[in-house]
């Protein structure tokens, strides 16, 4: 009995983690270009999930429904690259100055939403399987959902790096992380791939929150935010930048806090994902997949 | 044939260039010349297209190239080695050279452009996967160097190429760009503090000051011009 307690906090674990695991990977994609990460994440991830509600009762087919969402949510990429992060980057006196202008953003977000789609949690529709759905592993019920979310990112993950490390494009990308004036007289169109890595980070967190949403079942305006403030423990735990280091430190901040929910009290569920970061940023500060910089005068 | 019309950059309230001319021909080496804080870099990053060109105008082989972002000048065959041994130290060897190539004019196919490099400096092909910022200033030097060849350029850009390296390096690095020069009769600019060296390797010089050109003419008689001193006090 004990045991099957454990295993289905694992379970639970495996599959939050998968989505800490996404959002880290959408942080990780402009941190590539930019160095800057978007915290209004949330709220595309709250926009996705709400617009695919609104898309399919309206009447539209629920594939159509998703990615109309992610093709709005992604446009929204290219806007907060354009008003949030740029503008400040470029201002004088420090470069920090993107942490408050992208959280705003998503406050702002949060609150067109609660205004236009109510503060209420509305139901979330069925995307792939229903919560009913599920196979036996093990002799265990697992729900196909959080398989799906599993899947979804783990593929994902693994396009990624594939991308990263086989292709020129992928090279051109990490380049532009490590000198973006060098990138541009080589020819690398750097405004392009930012502008792209900004788009793609938003339709990850677009994916992320339709993910969560289905199985969580609802979605209201407040959602999303301290899922982006896990992923962001996942992606420093794993090192920031790498897609492999997302993944295990996305697996590890959910099965930890699930068990550590189940275990000892769901109070301490978000509070044991901090002492970790805190941990991890004494004892390994490049991260658990992170590389330290290389240099030599 | 590279030319600059009455050039000035300026950097908020720093003018870093003001009004410079200069006709840089094809198949021979063009030396620009002075002191620190001269200008030369701003020169050089006027024409890659990453310094505020704020009067004047750039013309690559006639074609006006003022307005054109950084990326495609690039395309248009200018490659920069930028000052401060610029490369991604993080990256490979191999990876600075295939990311080179790829966004480069691709004349030649990735292979042999990569052997021609390995031949030339056989050092690079020991250390092909070895992290570009662990190599030796010398190597580093190389690895730039290479990475700019290797897009087949029509207007090479070299910031201080002899920067912080040992005699013996420098003179291998002259050596290779001389030849380079001469091989493919493209547009060479070099920009150096160690006028005499440049000098002797080029065919025109140009000598800034305060960014302002105050010298200009055939890199012989500047290097033993009829008043030897013209070139000392351009420097003070």
């Amino acid at each position: 009995m004990m045991d099957d307690f454990f295993f289905s906090l694992l379970l639970a674990g495996i599959s939050v983690g998968a989505v800490y695991a996404l959002i880290a990977l959408g942080l990780n994609l402009t941190f590539w270009t930019t160095k800057t990460m978007n915290f209004g994440q949330g709220s595309l991830m709250m926009l996705c999930a709400m617009l695919t509600v609104f898309l399919s009762s309206q009447g539209l087919a629920m594939a159509l429904a998703v990615i109309g969402s992610l093709l709005v949510v992604a446009a929204f990429g290219v806007f907060i690259e354009r008003w949030t992060v740029r503008p400040a980057l470029q201002a004088s006196g420090g470069s920090m100055g993107w942490v408050v202008s992208t959280l705003g953003f998503g406050i702002f977000l949060q609150g067109v939403a609660a205004k236009y789609f109510g503060s209420q949690a509305v139901a979330f529709p069925d995307v792939v399987f229903t919560a009913q759905d599920f196979v036996t592993v093990f002799g265990q019920y697992v729900s196909l959902q959080y398989l799906v979310v599993l899947a979804v990112a783990v593929a994902l993950i693994l396009a990624l790096e594939l991308f990263v490390r086989k292709t020129v494009w992928g090279q051109a990308v990490h380049a532009v992380s490590l000198d973006p004036e060098l990138a541009l007289v080589q020819g690398i169109p750097v405004r392009l791939l930012v502008l792209g890595s900004f788009m793609l980070s938003s339709a990850l967190a677009g994916v992320a929150g339709v993910l969560i949403a289905q199985i969580g079942g609802t979605v209201d305006p407040a959602f999303g935010f301290d899922l982006v403030l896990l992923g962001f423990v996942a992606a420093v735990l794993g090192g920031m930048g790498s897609s492999m280091g997302a993944l295990a430190g996305g697996l590890l901040v959910g099965i930890l806090s699930k068990l550590v929910g189940g275990y000892v009290s769901t109070a301490a569920e978000h509070g044991i994902a901090f002492a970790l970061l805190m941990l991890a940023l004494a004892l390994r500060p490049q991260g658990l997949f992170g590389r330290p910089e290389v240099s030599k005068a | 044939m590279l030319e600059l019309q009455g050039l000035t950059v300026r950097y908020g309230a720093v003018q870093a260039l003001e009004g410079v001319s200069l006709q840089a021909g094809a198949g021979g080496i063009t030396a620009i010349l002075g002191a620190n804080g001269a200008g030369k870099s701003s020169l050089m990053r006027a024409v890659s297209g990453i310094a505020p060109v704020t009067a004047g105008r750039i013309l690559l082989d006639g074609q006006d190239i003022t307005a054109l972002p950084a990326a495609e000048r690039a395309r248009l065959g200018i490659a920069h080695a930028m000052e401060g041994r610029r490369l991604f130290r993080q990256l490979t060897v191999e990876d600075n050279l295939k990311l080179a190539w790829s966004f480069g004019a691709r004349t030649a196919p990735l292979a042999a452009s990569l052997a021609e490099t390995y031949a030339r400096f056989p050092i690079l092909k020991e250390k092909a996967r070895i992290a570009a910022g662990l190599l030796s200033g010398g190597q580093q030097q190389m690895v730039i160097l290479s990475c700019t060849t290797i897009r087949s350029p029509r207007c090479l850009l070299l910031d201080e190429p002899s920067l912080g390296l040992a005699p013996i390096i420098v003179q291998q690095i002259y050596a290779f760009i001389t030849d380079y020069a001469a091989r493919s009769g493209i547009i060479v600019v070099i920009a150096e503090q160690m006028a005499a060296l440049a000098l002797r390797v080029s065919s025109h010089g140009l000598v800034l000051r305060r960014g302002r050109a105050v010298l200009q003419g055939s890199s012989a008689e500047l290097l033993h011009g009829h008043d030897g001193k013209t070139l000392a006090a351009s420097y003070l």
